[in-house]
């Protein structure tokens, strides 16, 4: 709380701050021709344009409400005057000449004021040198232009992802029914791997609410992070998990009597000495209330009720 | 329920559109058509698992009105069946957007499983007579299945910008059959498997109120959400105790909670192209439970006895529990760019959870020890660091960032605080028009205060706790190197490798995980070829290895210390897991009358050989029966195999309309030594009933053969 207090002393200094600093600069229309003569040389991007939302003048602050397409490509006189040659005198979003920053900046000039892209400047993908066009395309009719659908688009670059998309247990991601972007704030945010809350187990909360508690018998590594046993993605092992169990639950459970008794494959069905702590859901066949117990009594503290 | 929330969705959207109608306005969609006739063999709800394929007709219905101010699109997908879908979304460019939803979503798990019980899908099971019958082909056949409807809808208020305001709900509502287990006596008895009811409900309600116009944007946000649990807990009769009494044991479900959300994030822009950020939040967690409906007694309680505090064997200091987490996150970071060649980044954060729940003290006859007060656990995590980029050149981008981590804990007896250093290198280069690569490195320190209980009876079964590190909070280093290269030599040629090794070393570790690496290696490559044939490949490549070092005990024992001699019951053992992943794609989009008859191909395909490597640190012993350190390993350790084909054909019978057939092929081989051999009833090696099991996650191979033919019509 003493560090919230403190925090809070810094708040005069954001008042002051207040309009101390002018708005982004605004591009001069020095220079500039107008659609007609773009459209003369670059008909198929402008018709490709006019179906996109850029195009729409009722929207405010549009490009079409600006200047066209000189509002991202900047003035095209002197690309004019050069007789069109590609890139020269003129910006173009092309990967090979543009670096990221510039162009994310054209789009930021204007989308930089909306609450989806305040925190742009605290994205990973503004780090490692992603811009708005490697996801979105300028000229299209597509709500959102995205280039392509979620994940499809996303494992372009996180191709780790899609192989542990394709894994037996995963999240409905590949079936569409989960999105990259109802975990993950693409846009950028504070929380770690760019995810949509504070902690992960706040993230996980928000769909799997049961697991909240809060609980009389907590499991504590249960609570403090979902991903010590679990991972998001995608594992081999049914729910999630990072490690079969009993290997799992005895990494941390050693000691006598079964937390640390060997099972192999003798202990399995087929084995010569079955035992219900490693067929089919080994630890769980009777521990089932690791994420939290109000049982009371020590079956609720060894969470088998 | 459903057409009657989108019946009022349409109307409500329509009226808020009806100014568009005075303008000039463009209707454009799709209207799609498939029926689908599938032949599954095996296992349908693994097949199933997210999806509900059957022999039927599927709808989509995807529109998309435009006017010039306003804009309304409607999605309809699977209309009628289990994945139905439907998303309006409509609003005034600039001024105003309103969204509806509704979503279902089924888990399948295990469909024909098997249960002596009655009263399956309820929170009272039973049977007849005791023992139960041990007849199978007399039990009950069910499904293990939870669906999810998640409906709701928001608005968002631009007019009065830069001032924004935004409010939304949700309710998500999950009905079905999950295993849960437990044990019929403890300790060590048999294991029960239980088909436990699935029936919760969950309100979410968000509002958020901001600013967005450079310098600043801030916004305040609330969020609250109430989870209700309508079986608070399941009562069964217990095949393991001997009683007559209908209902003999009870087990805990999740208990109602709530939960709230406070949140104020805002930024400001300062000079040298810097931007001050901050994130305060405070929320809290609750739930309330009366511990006694709950609990019905081992074996001679009668139905009297239920709910009376202070009968046999138990003693709480209280019937209600009442649980209470209160959270604080503060985020404070300062991106800046002061020079043309120069990023930096620094961040603090603070999160600390605070468990205010009550405290029961419970005396408990046949507990060790009798009398105990649940623990409450909370943490502290503070972060900061700093991310430095430079423009370098020659085209190369390079990146350092430190990040230190103090985690504090509180009743974790055994390692309360970490200390984890951070270190991060990436360089990337983009000299060449047609190529971009990258490589990093992270290196990851954690340091522990590791402690251990004072004991003083060497039979005391916490000795062994100084030889423990669990891997969650165990000291480690961990290191970290990844390689990728994207080549785009051709305008319609994409190619791409990447490469990750991460190595963790649990380096103080005695008794646990001790060693955890994996590499992976990823291709990728996509080539259009004079715009008639498009052909893309992925190959996917993972390898994980994890060494773990355990300790075998008696009970009770002195025998704790693991540098001891082994006997045949106080011995190390050792398993070494690996899992060997292979995942490949091959496809190819074949323009055969380009926009007008289309032909797609694609194969995927995943295997996984999973291996668990047991090795006994001690001689056989006649008691071992044919053991060797070979048999006892396992080569089926959750191996699996999936493959995919599709062959399909769309044909452009005019510009609108669209029709389509094709033929889909799926399998999946399960081999996993946990499974193999299942049995209902399984017995140890002298006859003695090891459990009740009721078949979840048995056998889930399948093989599938999907026909289908849509027609689609644009417009």
């Amino acid at each position: 709380m003493r560090k919230f207090l403190t925090f809070l002393s810094f708040f005069p200094i954001f008042i002051f701050l207040w309009g101390a600093f002018p708005s982004a600069r605004v591009e001069g229309s020095d220079g500039v021709v107008g659609v007609e003569i773009c459209k003369g040389c670059h008909e198929g991007h402008y018709n490709s344009y006019l179906k996109s939302t850029h195009a729409k003048k009722a929207i405010p602050n549009s490009p079409a409400s600006k200047d066209g397409c000189e509002t991202c490509h900047g003035p095209g006189a002197a690309h004019v005057e050069k007789s069109g040659e590609r890139g020269v005198g003129i910006f173009i979003f092309s990967k090979k000449i543009a670096d990221a920053t510039a162009k994310s900046s054209k789009c930021l000039s204007c989308h930089g004021d909306t609450r989806d892209l305040s925190s742009w400047d605290l994205a990973k993908h503004k780090s490692v040198g992603v811009s708005c066009d490697n996801c979105h395309t300028v000229h299209s009719g597509a709500r959102k232009n995205l280039k392509a659908a979620q994940p499809d688009l996303c494992n372009i670059c996180h191709r780790s992802i899609r192989a542990q998309e394709n894994k037996q247990s995963h999240h409905p991601i590949r079936e569409g029914k989960i999105k990259c972007t109802d975990c993950h704030d693409h846009h950028g945010g504070f929380g770690q791997h760019m995810v949509k809350a504070d902690s992960m187990n706040e993230l996980c909360y928000s769909c799997h609410a049961e697991k909240r508690g809060p609980y009389m018998w907590q499991h504590p590594p249960v609570e403090e992070n979902c991903l010590n046993c679990h991972t998001p993605h995608g594992s081999n092992i049914s729910k999630l998990l990072t490690m079969r169990m009993p290997q799992l639950c005895q990494s941390c459970h050693d000691s006598t009597r079964h937390p640390g008794t060997i099972y192999s494959r003798f202990e399995t069905f087929q084995g010569a000495t079955p035992s219900n702590k490693m067929f089919a859901r080994a630890c769980l066949n009777c521990h089932s209330t690791i994420h939290g117990s109000n049982a009371p009594s020590a079956r609720g503290r060894t969470h088998v009720r | 329920m459903n057409s009657k929330i989108f019946t009022f969705v349409v109307i409500l959207s329509m009226i808020a559109s009806a100014n568009a109608l005075a303008q000039e306005r463009k209707l454009e969609g799709e209207i799609s058509v498939t029926g689908v006739a599938p032949k599954i063999e095996g296992q349908k709800a693994k097949f199933n698992e997210y999806r509900d394929i059957r022999d039927g007709v599927y709808a989509g219905v995807d529109l998309r009105y435009d006017a010039e101010k306003y804009y309304l699109d409607f999605k309809a997908e699977d209309v009628g069946y289990k994945t139905q879908k439907y998303g309006l979304e409509g609003g005034k460019w600039g001024s105003f957007k309103y969204r509806f939803d509704y979503n279902e979503i089924p888990h399948n798990f295990t469909y024909g499983a098997k249960s002596f019980y009655t009263g399956i899908g309820g929170a009272n099971l039973t049977y007849p007579t005791q023992p139960p019958s041990t007849n199978i082909s007399t039990w009950t056949t069910f499904d293990y299945s939870v669906e999810r409807t998640n409906y709701g809808g928001g608005i968002k208020l631009d007019m009065l910008k830069p001032f924004y305001f935004d409010v939304s709900f949700n309710k998500d509502q999950r009905k079905g059959i999950y295993p849960f287990g437990a044990a019929g006596t403890t300790p060590g008895g048999l294991a029960v498997e239980l088909p436990a009811p699935i029936d919760f409900v969950t309100d979410n309600l968000k509002l958020e109120a901001g600013y967005a116009k450079n310098p600043f944007s801030f916004s305040l946000g609330y969020f609250y959400s109430e989870f209700r649990n309508n079986n608070g807990s399941l009562n069964f009769r217990d095949p393991a105790t001997v009683n007559t009494a209908a209902t003999t044991d009870s087990l805990t479900l999740p208990p109602n909670n709530s939960y709230y959300k406070l949140e104020f994030k805002g930024a400001v822009k300062l000079p040298l192209n810097s931007k001050f950020n901050a994130n305060l939040a405070t929320s809290s967690a609750q739930s309330s439970g009366n511990l006694f409906d709950s609990y019905v007694a081992d074996v001679t309680a009668a139905t009297s006895n239920i709910g009376v505090q202070g009968r046999t064997g138990v003693i709480l200091s209280g019937r209600v529990f009442n649980g209470k987490v209160d959270t604080q996150n503060y985020d404070f970071l300062l991106t800046s760019s002061p020079l043309y060649f120069l990023d930096g980044k620094i961040f603090y954060k603070y999160y600390n959870t605070s468990n205010r729940s009550d405290q029961i003290t419970t005396t408990d006859s046949s507990a060790l020890p009798a009398t105990f007060t649940n623990d409450l656990f909370d943490y502290r995590k503070e972060k900061y660091g700093a991310e430095l980029g430079f423009k370098l050149p020659a085209s190369f981008y390079l990146t350092t960032a430190y990040t230190r981590v103090q985690t504090h804990r509180t009743v974790r007896e055994d390692i309360p605080n970490n200390d984890d250093d951070i270190y991060g290198i990436d360089l990337r280069w983009s000299g060449l028009d047609f190529m971009v690569a990258k490589v990093g490195y992270q290196r990851l320190q954690r340091r522990g205060d590791f402690e251990w209980p004072t004991v003083t009876d060497p039979t005391d079964v916490n000795n062994i706790e100084q030889f423990v590190r669990r891997f969650d909070v165990a000291p480690r280093d961990r290191d970290t190197y990844k390689a990728a290269v994207d080549f785009f030599p051709l305008e319609n040629l994409n190619f791409s490798l990447g490469y990750k090794y991460k190595d963790t070393n649990y380096k103080d570790t005695i008794l646990g995980l001790r060693s955890d690496k994996r590499s992976e290696f990823t291709i990728d490559g996509d080539y259009l070829i004079a715009k008639r044939v498009r052909l893309f490949a992925y190959f996917d490549y993972e390898y994980v290895k994890l060494d773990q070092f355990e300790r075998q005990l008696p009970s009770p024992t002195t025998s704790y210390n693991p540098a001891l001699p082994p006997t045949s019951t106080a011995f190390n053992w050792t398993v070494n897991q690996t899992e060997t992943n292979y995942g490949y794609g091959l496809g190819a989009d074949i323009y055969i009358i380009p926009q007008k008859l289309t032909l797609k191909l694609q194969h995927n395909s995943f295997k996984s050989d999973g291996f668990a490597d047991y090795t006994y640190l001690r001689n056989f012993a006649a008691a071992d029966g044919s053991r060797t350190q070979d048999n006892i390993d396992i080569n089926n350790w959750g191996s699996y195999e999936t493959r995919y084909y599709l062959a399909k054909v769309i044909y452009g019978v005019t510009k609108s309309l669209s029709l389509s057939a094709g033929y889909a092929y799926e399998k999946y081989i399960y081999d996993d030594a946990q499974y193999n051999g299942y049995s209902y009833l399984p017995t140890s090696a002298t006859g003695a009933t090891l459990g009740y099991l009721t078949g979840a996650y048995n056998a889930p191979s399948y093989e599938a053969h999907v026909v289908f033919l849509g027609v689609a019509f644009r417009f």
